[in-house]
């Protein structure tokens, strides 16, 4: 099947997937509890909590529930949230570029680091360099985030006082206007490059906390992915035909290695999502990590259905994006099947 | 058979060898101590001529074909010590390279030695004709006899052959390694031109070029330059395929290696190993993987393009009736040593090594594995840290203590046949083996 053909025909299943996936949150956070419990107090009287029960249709059906919740989210309703006081679809777009920005930039951290660590390593088998970059890659899988967080934390912020906390400065990001949302982007937008250093500033060490793990992951899968092809028969193969190392490693054994890595990338992203959870409390970062903490404490359901409805359409796109980088490395995945 | 002794030629001395292994000894370190996996292997290849190299799995044929390339598992390999020399060719001036008798009809001629342009001195032996030392050589120098002067085959092509790049991909690399000029040549660059069509299509023909370097290339005032290049590229990739007998090879071009068959990449790869008109192709088992059938007409096609470019071989194999069938002259290896070497009618006609007697003796059956052809009684011995002895101790039938305590040296009992064994090299003496007695 033509590569194309293959991903129209994954973009038109999509939506049914979207809709199941929709399906199971709504239906998971029903069985958790009434979406209402956040909304009542001891002072209301009976008709009152009738007033709100209608209100949320909970005198219908789970199945007609789920049409009139799955109606307003098609219209941008998503709800009230009792942690912020506001509607869900003003205050998500907010967090989430917050959290977008963190976790984007982790991931770039993660990417580059990871593929360079490990090609450097594999290159280097069992020499002074490998045993470095093996102790980084352990480290790194092992530290819980928190624990790494504040390590960087006491160092940096709290001894050395060289970095700040939080996600910027509210009197330099004041001056920019908000586009994306995204602080470094937006400071660009605006040519402003001190709000942009501002913002840099305050990202590099959340980032690199939350990074810190994928990297480790990525460079251990694309070591031993690369000490594999280095063995195979076509390594030398080439050799033999007078390329020079640097293109053997560029060419032939790193890019077959990175067919095996390209998977574990796509996870570890998934994965860089959920880590904001624990980042974004201790460096007070404002998005959507310490919101759903608070949410699920509080049993703000509006506000979790949102939030696990967009993981897992970010989980599922991620994943189509995987397979197709997966399909253009390896010619021999024979698509759709 | 070409007569070897006397080349016409333009240098003082012509050699007649391409290539010599002296004293190849290669060492693997293991727990229980080095292994002596290429001991002392010498041997000469001429020019123009296929050289067997035969023996049982783990002698050393493919490390020792190896060491051509410097293509050795180093580490964990270490090379004790040996030489490996190289005598390139150029175009032959005379028909530049058409064919003529000067050149004995192959275009090609000894290189000229650098340091007294052919005349004689002391760094080539007096012989005239560059002498290269490829076991010393450094990267960027062996890299351009890699794939241009001297090419290799594997044993199998399902494995040499990178899964993820198209025959086209990787056959042109070939070509962009080591014919930048003529490519460039093709898109209408002179060696002179120095201008940023001229830098980037010259990235472009040698692998430098970088995806700024594509994207420039692809906007018009480029594109015409590059795409006469890549069709420079494309013709001389489908002209090595054709060379194979491959039918249709603008078609195989696009296809990825799993789409063929293993007789194919077969082809595949001996296309890519000639692509260059090398003086020397090490050819490691070419067939072994292959079936039967296919077997016979890859290997009557390396027969025939050798014959056609008089390009050297050294023809790697464990099958002795696969080396008769194609070689002039045969090295026996057994357990890291060359045992006999000698022409392929003497060697069969009067085998002269009890290993060798005993492998032609042992006719394979069809409960032979593939890459064991052996009847005789016994298994390759270790080879840590081995005593000073002739390595067939405990399988030879006519073993004596001499043998236990020394190591028989190679030596020539006839015109063009030598042989490493007590049997001739200590003949007569008291407590010399002899082939009329049977000792086990
Ligand atoms: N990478 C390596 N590491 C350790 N030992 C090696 C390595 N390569 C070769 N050897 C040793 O060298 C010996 C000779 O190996 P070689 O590959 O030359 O055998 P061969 O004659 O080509 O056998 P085959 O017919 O199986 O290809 C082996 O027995 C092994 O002990
Ligand atoms: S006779 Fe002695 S030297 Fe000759 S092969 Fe047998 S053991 Fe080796
Ligand atoms: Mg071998
Ligand atoms: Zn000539
Ligand atoms: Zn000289």
């Amino acid at each position: 099947m033509q590569l194309r053909d293959y991903v129209i025909r994954r973009l038109l299943v999509l939506p049914f997937l979207i809709i199941g996936v929709s399906m199971i949150v709504f239906a998971l956070t029903r069985v958790g509890g009434s979406p209402i419990g956040i909304y009542l107090s001891h002072e209301m009287t009976p008709a009152q909590v009738a007033e709100i029960e209608a209100r949320f249709h909970l005198d219908k059906s789970l199945p007609v529930q789920y049409f009139y919740w799955a109606r307003g989210v098609l219209q941008g309703d998503f709800g009230w949230s009792g942690v912020s006081v506001a509607p869900v679809a003003e205050v998500f777009p907010k967090k989430l570029a917050a959290t977008l920005e963190l976790s984007v930039a982790s991931g770039i951290v993660a990417v580059v680091m990871g593929l360079w660590l490990g090609t450097y390593a594999g290159a280097r088998r069992n020499r002074p360099a490998d045993h470095i970059t093996r102790v980084v890659a352990v480290t790194g899988a092992s530290m819980p985030n928190f624990w790494l967080a504040i390590l960087l934390l006491i160092i940096f912020w709290a001894q050395l006082g060289w970095m700040p906390i939080g996600r910027s400065t509210p009197e330099i990001i004041a001056l920019v206007p908000t586009r994306t949302g995204l602080y470094t982007i937006d400071a660009l937008l605006a040519g402003n490059l001190v709000a942009f250093g501002d913002a840099l500033w305050h990202l590099i060490l959340p980032a690199i906390t939350l990074g810190y793990g994928a990297t480790a992951i990525i460079a251990r899968m694309m070591r031993s992915a690369l000490v594999e092809e280095l063995q195979l028969d076509y390594v030398d193969a080439a050799r033999a035909k007078g390329l020079p190392e640097r293109l053997v490693l560029k060419k032939h054994a790193r890019r077959n290695a990175l067919i095996p890595t390209v998977t574990v990338i796509g996870l570890t992203f998934g994965f860089l999502l959920q880590g904001t959870v624990s980042v974004e409390i201790i460096f007070r970062w404002p998005g959507i990590g310490k919101w759903m903490a608070d949410s699920v404490l509080r049993g703000d359901q509006a506000t979790l259905m949102t939030y696990v409805l967009f993981t897992s359409i970010v989980f599922l796109v991620l994943n189509l994006i995987v397979d197709v980088i997966y399909a253009n490395l390896d010619r021999r995945v024979e698509l759709g099947k | 058979m070409l007569d070897m002794t006397n080349r016409p030629s333009g240098l003082a001395n012509s050699p007649a060898t391409i290539a010599s292994v002296r004293d190849l000894t290669v060492h693997f370190p293991s727990k229980r101590g080095m292994v002596h996996a290429v001991d002392r292997v010498s041997f000469e290849i001429r020019d123009g001529e296929t050289l067997g190299l035969v023996g049982e799995t783990g002698c050393g044929k493919s490390v020792t074909g190896r060491s051509f390339l410097q293509l050795l598992p180093i580490p964990p390999g270490i090379l004790a010590q040996g030489t490996v020399t190289f005598h390139p060719h150029a175009r032959c001036g005379a028909c530049a390279g058409t064919g003529c008798d000067a050149c004995n009809s192959t275009g090609r001629r000894p290189a000229a030695c650098p340091s007294c342009t052919g005349a004689g001195c002391a760094q080539c032996n007096g012989s005239g004709a560059e002498t290269v030392e490829l076991l010393r050589l450094p990267e960027d120098r062996i890299r351009r006899i890699r794939g241009d002067r001297i090419a290799m085959i594997f044993q199998d092509p399902g494995k040499a052959l990178n899964p993820t790049l198209t025959i086209g991909d990787q056959l042109s690399e070939v070509f962009l390694q080591h014919r930048t000029e003529e490519l460039l040549d093709a898109a209408g660059i002179g060696p002179e031109d120095r201008g940023l069509a001229a830098r980037l299509l010259g990235r472009l023909a040698s692998q430098r070029n970088g995806s700024i370097d594509n994207l420039l290339l692809s906007l018009p005032p480029l594109r015409g330059k590059r795409n006469l290049l890549l069709d420079a590229l494309r013709n001389n990739v489908a002209a090595a395929l054709a060379e194979t007998q491959i039918a249709n090879p603008y078609q195989i071009i696009d296809r990825y290696p799993h789409e063929l068959s293993g007789g194919m990449r077969q082809r595949v790869m001996i296309a890519q190993a000639l692509a260059c008109n090398p003086d020397l192709l090490i050819a490691d088992e070419p067939t072994t993987a292959l079936d039967v059938t296919v077997q016979a007409r890859i290997l009557e096609l390396i027969k025939d393009l050798q014959k056609r470019r008089q390009t050297s071989v050294l023809y790697i194999s464990h099958d002795l009736s696969l080396v008769r069938r194609i070689c002039d002259r045969v090295a026996v290896m057994y357990a890291g040593r060359v045992v006999e070497i000698g022409r392929t009618d003497r060697i069969f006609r009067n085998p002269s090594h009890p290993y060798t007697r005993g492998l032609l003796h042992a006719v394979p059956t069809a409960a032979t594995k593939r890459g064991q052809l052996m009847a005789i009684k016994g298994t390759v011995p270790e080879l840590v840290d081995p005593p000073p002895s002739c390595r067939f101790v405990g399988r030879c039938p006519h073993e004596k203590a001499l043998c236990r305590s020394k190591n028989p040296e190679l030596a020539q009992i006839s015109d063009e046949h030598s042989v490493s064994c007590f049997i001739h090299d200590a003949a007569g003496a008291a407590d010399a083996p002899s082939f009329d007695e049977k000792t086990q």
